[in-house]
């Protein structure tokens, strides 16, 4: 027994080896830079509230960095906010605003040069070139912080997340605006982000680059310059996401280009320019998702083949469907089409009669952009129509067999 | 007034037939290779085929991929000064640098200065090769 209360004390002391240092006006330790020469790996180092412009603050030893009632890192313009060079190191409650611009180089407010197991929570940037960066980096947590920059158009900008090389990264719950893109992904491998909210970035909510094996599930992408990006991708999944208002000549909901083996489940695309485009994509499962007002709810170029399109909703938009080719090698089945005219007699909730999504319009428009002009006038609804019962210039394998009567509750 | 008839045809014919690159509009124009925004004035490029017609990409390996795969032959290229803010030059008078810790939006990694002073000094720094625009022309299939 004795022992054991021995073994006890000394493991408590070997715990309470770690100190806490403070750093503030009011505390013998004023500077940050101070406070990390004094600390040893296992330290604590809290940052009472004020006003902090110690040029850029380097973190290379494993320590827990809190800011209690968010103390300002300001980088005046000039420098990098933070750097972390060291695993397992925990930054949390900071307000880090002003980092350099430089278009050579890619100031950050924080960057992880690359390490593993660093967390960065409960942080709000204001105003960064780039705001958080991880570089070559695995097992990160980058949670609860509100990332904001005031980009323009004409103007460079950097991303909002930004991580490169990566591997095992939870991206959760951020708010990200105004930057180029709200999460960039480039060769980033087996990773979640969830519950983020990314608006009004210049280029692209969220983009992934070289991406295989992520998952984004529950984000919400609104009003971006152009939409969602996934590109030159394998196994990607995409889970219950909100794509709104992306209106712009070449904004999409969600461009998919050179993708495979990905699954699009339960979204929302309402009001863009068009829900989905896709490119050279092959074996992807689009499945009950909701397209709502919509230039066009899907554009799907003839260099996709073996893609499912399956109890989705297709809600007024003025084009459900479009493509470029006559080739059709994609398979349509039991969606629910609000344009579907046709009768269900034997009541099984199935059309009776086939659908064909695409309007002659929709390919006229596609050929010659300019024909926009003609929409919804007399000739083109009367040739739309006998188009329907006898397809001519629509290729006729474009047929949805089973259409719904009534739409999914989604 | 005859004269000036002539004049005026001859500068129509001259500005249809024009080689002066278009400017790109950043955050705005689409790649009409990757179809991705082009955000970043310092990798893009466009081209001008015989026809007249413009094509804008985000990155100069875009440029080359998309003329070898295009049935309009170009009939002049342009590219992104490095070491400016999206000023476009002719391909052809430019240096460039390739690979090192150069890195473009579709990773052609190429970056173009327009004198070779320029190159030499960015070599070092971006621990990059050397290329001509001829290589790189001729390193795509």
């Amino acid at each position: 027994m004795k022992n054991l209360i021995c073994i006890l004390f000394s493991l408590l002391i070997s715990i309470s080896n770690a100190k806490t240092i403070q750093v503030g006006s009011s505390s013998p330790v004023k500077k940050i830079k101070q406070a990390l020469q004094l600390a040893v790996d296992g330290d604590t180092i809290i940052v009472n509230s004020g006003v902090y412009k110690e040029g850029n603050i380097l973190i290379n030893k494993k320590i827990i960095f809190l800011g209690k009632n968010f103390p300002i890192l300001d980088g005046q313009n000039k420098f990098e906010v933070v750097s972390i060079n060291a695993d397992n190191v925990v930054v949390k409650g900071f307000k880090i605003i002003n980092s350099g611009y430089a278009s050579l180089e890619d100031p950050c407010g924080i960057k992880v040069y690359d390490r593993s197991f660093v967390k960065i929570e409960n942080n709000v940037l204001d105003n960064n070139f780039f705001g958080i960066y991880l570089q070559n980096s695995k097992n990160c947590l980058i949670k609860n912080n509100k990332i904001t920059a005031y980009g323009k158009q004409e103007q460079l900008i950097g991303n909002g997340i930004h991580c490169w090389k990566s591997d095992n990264l939870q991206i959760i719950a951020n708010k990200i605006s105004g930057h180029r893109d709200g999460i960039y992904f480039e060769f980033v491998t087996q990773s979640i982000i969830w519950r983020n909210i990314s608006n009004k970035n210049i280029r692209y909510g969220l983009h992934f680059m070289f991406s295989n094996d992520d998952a984004y599930i529950t984000n919400v992408f609104k009003n971006n310059g152009a939409g969602v990006a996934v590109m030159f991708t394998k196994n990607v999944k995409m889970y219950n996401n909100y794509f709104e208002e992306n209106w712009g000549d070449s904004a999409y909901g969600l461009l998919l280009k050179e993708i495979a083996d990905s699954y699009i489940f339960n979204n929302k695309f309402a009001r863009n320019t068009s829900g989905i485009y896709m490119e050279g994509t092959s074996r992807i499962k689009v499945e009950k998702n909701v397209f709502e007002s919509n230039g066009w709810g899907m554009k799907i170029q003839a260099s996709c083949m073996d893609n499912e399109v399956v109890n989705n909703n297709y809600l007024k938009n003025t084009f459900d469907i479009s493509t470029n080719g006559s080739l059709v090698l994609n398979t349509f089945n039991s969606n629910y089409w609000d344009k579907y005219e046709g009768y269900d007699l034997d009541k099984n909730g199935i059309g009776d009669v086939p659908y064909h999504p695409l309007s002659l319009f929709a390919v006229l428009t596609e050929k010659t952009p300019s024909s926009m002009l003609l929409y919804r006038s007399f000739m083109i609804t009367l040739l739309d129509k006998s188009e329907k019962v006898l397809p001519s210039i629509t290729p006729d394998n474009f047929i949805d067999n089973a259409p719904l009567m009534k739409s999914l509750p989604l | 007034m005859k004269s000036l008839f002539i004049a005026l045809i001859t500068f129509l014919m001259v500005s249809c037939g024009s080689n002066e690159p278009k400017p790109i509009n950043l955050n705005t124009d689409m790649c009409d290779f990757c179809k991705m925004t082009i955000a970043n004035g310092k990798f893009g490029a466009e081209l001008i085929t015989q026809k007249g017609r413009y094509y804008k990409f985000d990155d100069v390996s875009c440029m080359v991929q998309f003329a070898k795969s295009s049935e309009v032959p170009a009939k002049a290229f342009f590219v992104n000064d490095y070491l400016k803010e999206n000023e476009l030059v002719a391909a052809e008078k430019c240096y460039y640098l390739k690979g090192g810790t150069i890195n473009s939006p579709m990773h052609g990694n190429l970056a173009a200065f327009f004198t070779p002073k320029d190159q030499e000094e960015f070599q070092k720094k971006l621990n990059a090769d050397p290329m001509t625009w001829k290589q790189i022309y001729d390193s795509y299939k």
